[in-house]
């Protein structure tokens, strides 16, 4: 190859088109963010703010062909809504302040269902509450709701900071002697300075793109399970009361399985590895499930879907003019992706800006965040590994029952098993956090303990506890 | 509840499925078409050209190929076609119908430009002969699909040349006479024999003209006007709309300078008007009821008024008040509207007393059309239509269409000549006859995503300037779109009922059941792989032309 004439090619067209340097964002620069899911919109959010501060004048195209008005799965990006405490009041710090028809705040604590007996675990005190979320505009065929979607709510902050929308699907990124070029499913191509994956894991075009690039490795995925059921706000406040309802039953694959109450429907939620048939048959058999609904029926459903959940992250999640933020990129194992879709966003942003968008800018200032997020998501794997143990055994489950139970009825007792629990499911914490503190030797004695005296021959625990979970449910 | 009660409703019979499968619609605009036309099919070919490896030329081609299989002509039709089928088009709720009538009509002109030939797509020549009566659309229609299945075709026309209505009755200013010409050259062409100045009844007997063919069509179309019934009607200065009309297309004038009253309120009473004020006539129209009532299409009442029409709503002429031959003035009676009749429309009914005497030279008659049996009486008397079945057969091998079965429009009358085609080719052929009913469900306008697509002005055909309507009174008011207007056109249209690639259902399937068709076509381009749905019933849901819908999982 005749590199030299290439090259001197390269540098003309160059300074004839762009008389800058080309690694970083410049006045006129244009970038593509593809997918407006959060991590898009934030992205677009913050990249335009920040390039406001040092007076960069930037141009940014989002597009998305879904429009989050639609009701059902075509206006959603389908997952179960919980937003912690902690990242709504982190994201009005950031200017992103969720107003009260996109966050529902009713949910003030979880009820955890083992064959064992139940257990409500109150709100810790710095956090609250839980929120929740629509992503879409609620579910399939539904009246009207009071809420507006939250994906929905992000894109149209991101398009009052400047950023362009476009409704359109793109079906290839490559890279030219210009830069990206996007082309979308009605055949028009452009070509963008930076390109910013945020697809998510259900669609196709990471695929597309690890072919096309061969670059990278695109997340790895697994299905998951999502439904609706409609029953009316009067019913869901009587049957599961303001409490978010969590599963530990012994389902071989079943890794998280949750209701959220939101307004006149509850969502299941089901997490795990390939979320079948047969595991949602033995899920909706169980009657610790059954219990929950109204006289015991699964009642008819609104609204479902299969969607992916990214269980292994891109490597690596940039390139030169390229970045994967997001589901895309790298996301919290099982919990709070839209946490990690935020940070993500900003650090990428944040590199676009400060420092450049080549390869070796985003693998200097955007690939340590994710790498830190991958090497917690280890650590949950192994926290999920022993929660499959406590799955597994009864005499663990009675164990953990009794522990909560019992902090939770007395306040002077540390909460150590409800704080693990409840960073366990929220994800407010990192899975590290959650790790550690299983390791302290207060957790460990007690559990220990609880183990001991929720197993002994002719002890009455198990009868006190369901009596005592059974007056929680009354009270709420 | 017992367990086993709660058991009997548990998911067993899968209620998570949503199964997808890909189903093709009737679309409302071709359900409104009187001739079916595909429109959705034609657009297609060119919104979607790159798609299908086409250039925008072949593209253009393409579809007026496809166009013209049901339509010979589609540069006629898309100047004079009212397009009810643009009156229920989905997108009419977003930013406007599609103007498909403009589509045609830019079609049509690039066929002529293109000196595009009518595909005859059966080789093989059948021993049939066929003799068609009258030249008309629905003549030129029945003739055109029997010649193309290869049958000889022989047209009757009583007059010079062909066309019907089209030819001596619908102002140049709305149908240039060369359209019309080489649209109706290019069906004779097909090989079709043409007998001009040939009227069956007077130069051959209907039976012999029986002896001669296998099988007769009769389009006679409507040439008998009807008489106002009124004192003072005969006599010099009165003369019949269709009558006025095929003197103007000849480009005779006779009422220059003169105060005209024309009597009517359908499309021939404002073309008559038109024509008037075009040879410098004062014109006043006379309907009987009011404005709403008013058959003629609103635009052309609208471009009537502005070209200096005057409109009297609610008065019905009584009497021609004549000095020796001459007229002098029109007596009118006031209406009002009295109760709806059979059809709904509202009587009028005198105003007792009110009577008015208005100033006139001549009175152009427009008030309803009959056909005309002279000659050939066995098939019907002088004032009735023929009743034939819903195909067009009248009798054993006698098949009739157009308005000798009722007043109508060009594209009614184009299509029963093609219905009247299909069936009487079916039955010589000893073939099963054709569907007559639509065989496809229609689009439900709430599964097609209007916001999905992107907002877009309509597209008009461009139109002369006013002032110089009259100045130029042959030369035709509206132009055709140009081809880049034509593109932006049928990109609008959202393709109700058939996929057209938005590849929507291709990017959100998680499973990848949907792989692309490498030999695409219009409206296939993905295959679906109905064992790998996993039925999340995403692709239903985003599928914004309501092509995929949902399928029953128990099949
Ligand atoms: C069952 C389930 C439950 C979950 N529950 C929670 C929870 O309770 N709390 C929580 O915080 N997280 C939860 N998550 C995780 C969360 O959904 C994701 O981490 C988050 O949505 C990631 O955001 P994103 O912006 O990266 O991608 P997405 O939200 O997936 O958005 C991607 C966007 O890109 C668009 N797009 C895709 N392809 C293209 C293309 N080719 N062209 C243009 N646009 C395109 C899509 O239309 C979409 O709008 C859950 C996930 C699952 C599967
Ligand atoms: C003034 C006017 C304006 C119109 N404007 C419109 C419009 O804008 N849009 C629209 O869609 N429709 C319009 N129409 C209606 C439309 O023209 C007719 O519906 C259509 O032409 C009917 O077609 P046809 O083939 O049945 O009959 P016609 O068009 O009437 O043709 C019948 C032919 O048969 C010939 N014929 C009759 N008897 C014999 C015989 N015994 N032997 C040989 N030949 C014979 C006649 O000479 C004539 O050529 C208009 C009609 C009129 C009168
Ligand atoms: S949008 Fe297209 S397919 Fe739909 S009704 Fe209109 S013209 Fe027909
Ligand atoms: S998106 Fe795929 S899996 Fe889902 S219903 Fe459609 S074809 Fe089936
Ligand atoms: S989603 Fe788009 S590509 Fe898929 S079937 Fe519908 S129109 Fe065709």
């Amino acid at each position: 190859m005749d590199t030299a004439g290439n090259l001197s090619y390269l540098s003309e067209r160059a300074q004839q088109a762009r008389p800058v340097q080309p690694g970083t964002l410049q006045d006129g620069s244009r970038i593509a963010v593809i997918g407006a899911g959060p991590a898009g919109s934030m992205f677009s959010y913050f990249l335009l703010n920040m390039a406001d501060t040092i007076a960069l004048d930037i141009d940014v195209d989002i597009y998305e062909p879904r429009h989050f008005c639609h009701r059902g799965p075509a206006g959603c990006n389908h997952c179960g809504g919980i937003v912690s405490e902690s990242l709504v009041q982190r994201l009005a710090t950031e200017g992103i302040m969720l107003p009260e028809d996109v966050v529902q705040r009713g949910i003030e604590s979880y009820t955890l269902h083992m064959d064992v007996g139940d257990v409500e675990i109150a709100t810790p005190l710095n956090e609250k509450r839980i929120a929740a979320i629509y992503r879409g505009n609620g579910p399939r065929n539904s009246e009207p709701l009071d809420t507006h979607s939250f994906d929905g709510y992000l894109l149209d902050m991101a398009q009052n900071s400047g950023a362009r929308v476009i409704h359109k699907l793109v079906t290839d990124v490559r890279r030219n002697m210009d830069g990206m070029q996007v082309t979308s499913a009605d055949q028009h191509c452009d070509t963008y300075d930076l390109v910013v994956v945020a697809t998510g894991v259900n669609s196709r075009l990471m695929e597309t793109l690890e072919q096309q690039t061969q670059e990278f490795r695109r997340p790895e995925r697994t299905k998951t399970f999502i439904c609706e059921f409609k029953l009316g706000r009067e019913v869901i406040r009587n049957t599961f009361g303001p409490s978010m309802h969590v599963f530990l039953l012994d389902i071989p694959r079943l890794e998280f399985a949750a209701l959220i109450p939101k307004g006149d429907y509850v969502t299941l939620c089901l997490l795990g590895d390939d979320i079948d048939d047969e595991l949602m048959e033995k899920f909706f058999e169980s009657p610790e499930v059954r219990n929950c609904f109204p006289g015991g029926v699964i009642p008819a459903h609104a609204c479902h879907c299969y969607p992916r959940i990214n269980i292994r992250a891109a490597k690596p999640a940039y390139g030169d003019r390229l970045v994967m933020i997001g589901d895309s990129g790298t996301t919290r194992l099982f919990k709070d992706g839209i946490g990690a879709a935020y940070r993500t966003a900003k650090a990428a942003a944040k590199t676009a800006v400060f420092h450049g968008i080549m390869a070796e800018d985003f693998k200097a200032h955007y690939w340590p965040l994710c790498q830190k997020i991958n090497n917690d998501n280890r650590v949950g794997k192994m926290v999920f590994a022993f929660a499959t143990l406590v799955q597994k055994a009864r005499f663990a489950r009675r164990g953990v029952l009794r522990m909560t139970v019992n902090e939770q009825r007395q306040a002077s007792v540390t909460p150590r098993m409800s704080g693990v629990l409840w960073d366990l499911f929220s994800g407010s914490a990192p899975y590290t956090d959650v790790f550690l503190r299983t390791l302290h030797p207060a957790y460990i004695g007690s559990l220990l303990w609880n183990l001991l005296a929720s197993n002994m021959p002719g002890h009455a625990a198990e009868h006190d506890l369901q009596s005592e979970s059974e007056h929680r449910h009354v009270e709420h | 509840m017992s367990s086993t009660e709660s058991r009997q409703s548990a998911p067993a019979e899968q209620p998570f499925r949503t199964l997808a499968q890909q189903l093709e619609k009737l679309p409302p605009c071709q359900a409104q078409c009187p001739n079916s036309g595909d429109i959705r099919g034609w657009l297609g070919i060119i919104a979607q050209h790159e798609k299908l490896g086409l250039g925008l030329q072949d593209a253009y081609d393409k579809a007026w190929q496809r166009l013209t299989e049901l339509n010979p002509l589609p540069a006629t039709l898309g100047r004079i076609c009212p397009h009810p089928c643009e009156s229920l088009c989905t997108r009419a709720g977003k930013d406007g119908a599609i103007s498909i009538n403009a589509m045609e009509r830019f079609i049509g002109d690039w066929g002529i430009s293109r000196s595009l030939a009518l595909a005859k797509p059966a080789p093989e020549q059948h021993p049939e002969s066929v003799g068609v009566i009258g030249s008309g659309p629905a003549s030129l229609s029945f003739a055109y699909q029997m010649a193309r299945r290869g049958y000889s075709v022989t047209v009757y026309e009583e007059h010079d040349l062909p066309g019907g209505m089209l030819r001596h009755a619908i102002p140049d200013y709305r149908l240039p006479r060369d359209v019309l010409d080489a649209e109706i050259r290019r069906i004779f062409e097909l090989g079709i024999n043409l007998e001009r100045n040939f009227r069956i009844g007077k130069d051959i007997s209907f039976d012999e003209l029986r002896d001669r063919h296998t099988l007769i069509f009769l389009g006679l179309g409507a040439q008998a006007a009807r008489h106002l019934g009124i004192p003072g009607e005969d006599g010099p200065g009165v003369i019949s709309g269709i009558d006025y009309l095929r003197q103007r297309k000849r480009r005779i004038a006779s009422l220059t300078g003169k105060q005209v009253a024309v009597v009517g309120g359908g499309n021939t009473a404002i073309d008559a008007a038109r024509s008037a004020r075009r040879e410098g006539a004062g014109v006043t129209l006379l309907y009987r009821r009011s404005a709403e009532e008013m058959p003629a299409a609103a635009h052309e009442v609208e471009d009537a008024i502005s070209e200096g029409v005057k409109i009297r709503y609610l008065v019905a002429p009584t009497r021609i008040i004549r000095q020796g031959t001459e007229i002098q003035e029109v007596e009118v009676q006031a209406m009002r509207l009295g109760e709806a009749d059979e059809n709904g429309r509202r009587r009028p009914v005198p105003v007792p007393g009110e009577l008015e005497r208005l100033p006139v030279d001549a009175v152009i008659a427009a008030v309803a059309q009959a056909p005309n049996w002279r000659g050939i009486d066995p098939l019907g008397d002088a004032r009735n239509w023929l009743r034939t079945e819903e195909d067009g057969r009248l009798d054993n091998n006698i098949w009739a269409g157009g308005d000798d079965r009722g007043p109508g429009i060009a594209s009614q009358a184009i299509a029963q000549g093609r219905l009247a085609a299909e069936s009487a080719h079916a039955e010589l052929r000893e073939e099963p006859a054709p569907p007559r009913t639509p065989t496809r469900k229609p689009v439900e306008s709430t599964n097609v995503k209007a916001d999905y697509y992107r907002a877009q002005q309509r597209v008009c055909s461009p139109r002369r300037a006013e002032h110089d309507w009259l100045s130029n009174p042959e030369l035709e008011i509206d132009q055709t779109i140009d081809d880049q207007q034509a593109l932006q056109e049928a990109q609008r249209c959202m393709s109700c009922g058939l996929c057209f690639d938005c590849e929507q259902c291709f990017m959100y399937c998680n499973v990848g059941g949907f792989t692309h068709i490498e030999e695409a076509g219009p409206g296939r381009y993905l295959a679906l792989a109905l064992d790998a749905c996993e039925g999340c019933g995403k692709c239903i849901e985003v599928c914004p032309c309501g092509y995929l819908e949902a399928r029953d999982y128990t099949t």
